[in-house]
């Protein structure tokens, strides 16, 4: 779009990144003996680590106009503190 | 006079976001259905192959950055390029589906079916839902690939390709909860 200059991150590079993170998720959950009060914590924190990724370079959120990123990060917040509040 | 958010934004991508946030919603509904009854009723661990599902996350990341090369690739007016990345994206879409009903087979012949658990309600529900927006994602690829081979697109229209895209990431970043969510979680 014209209205949109659009800048061209290293794509494969994010998927590089993501696939090394999945790899680590992985290990972590079945190789690593973390204590299981920091499981939850710790897979969580990766897989919002590559969610994101994926929304701010394969969507272009972190170059896009703001109002993009407002549109999705909203509802996402919204969701989570619902799944959080419902099942604690 | 300053200038309103939206204010020269094109409207088809405007509405594209807002149905990903209804989306949004839509699947913390299922996310948060699948937690409660998963902390009532045991998970079947022995059933579920982690290492089928985690090859199943490489295919259908990977389907992702084939998606975003085809977008690249119709901004440069790269025709070829453009069809050439929508074709894998289908197609390492199929993958995934093919892998999931690889999974629900094998998770069937286990007996864990939809009715037979609440577990099994919960998990098939949610993926199973998973699973049609892949199919749906799909069937729009094919759609944006048929216009895409009779020249539709070009370096300055193409907002029919980054629609596709935006969906099918979103689709992607689902599977990456779901993927910790139910398989990697204790």
């Amino acid at each position: 779009m014209a209205e949109t200059h659009v800048k061209q991150p290293n794509y494969v590079g994010v998927f590089i990144i993501l696939a090394v993170l999945t790899l680590i998720e992985i290990g972590v959950s079945v190789y690593v003996n973390l204590p299981l009060a920091l499981r939850p914590p710790v897979l969580l924190a990766l897989a919002v680590v590559k969610a994101s990724l994926v929304a701010l370079y394969y969507m272009h959120l972190r170059f896009d106009r703001r109002i993009f990123a407002a549109l999705f990060v909203v509802p996402v917040l919204a969701a989570a503190a619902f799944i959080f509040a419902i099942t604690r | 006079m300053t200038m309103a958010p939206m204010e020269g934004t094109d409207t088809r991508k405007i509405a594209v976001w807002l149905f990903i946030a209804s989306e949004v919603i839509f699947f913390s509904g299922l996310i948060a259905s699948y937690v409660l009854y998963r902390g009532r009723v045991p998970k079947p661990e022995h059933a579920l192959n982690v290492t089928l599902v985690g090859v199943n996350t490489f295919v259908l990341i990977f389907s992702s950055l084939m998606m975003v090369r085809a977008l690249a690739a119709i901004q440069r007016d790269d025709q070829r390029g453009l069809r050439l990345n929508l074709l894998l994206t289908a197609l390492f879409g199929l993958l995934f589906l093919s892998g999931q009903a690889y999974e629900f087979s094998s998770l069937f012949r286990e007996g864990i079916t939809p009715s037979a658990s609440l577990w099994g309600s919960a998990f098939f529900t949610l993926t199973g839902f998973h699973g049609a927006h892949v199919f749906v994602g799909i069937l729009w690829i094919l759609t944006v690939l048929a216009k895409a081979a009779l020249g539709h697109y070009s370096a300055t229209n193409n907002i029919a390709v980054e629609s596709v895209g935006l969906y099918w990431h979103f689709v992607d970043i689902v599977w990456i909860m779901l993927f910790t969510i139910i398989y990697l979680l204790p």
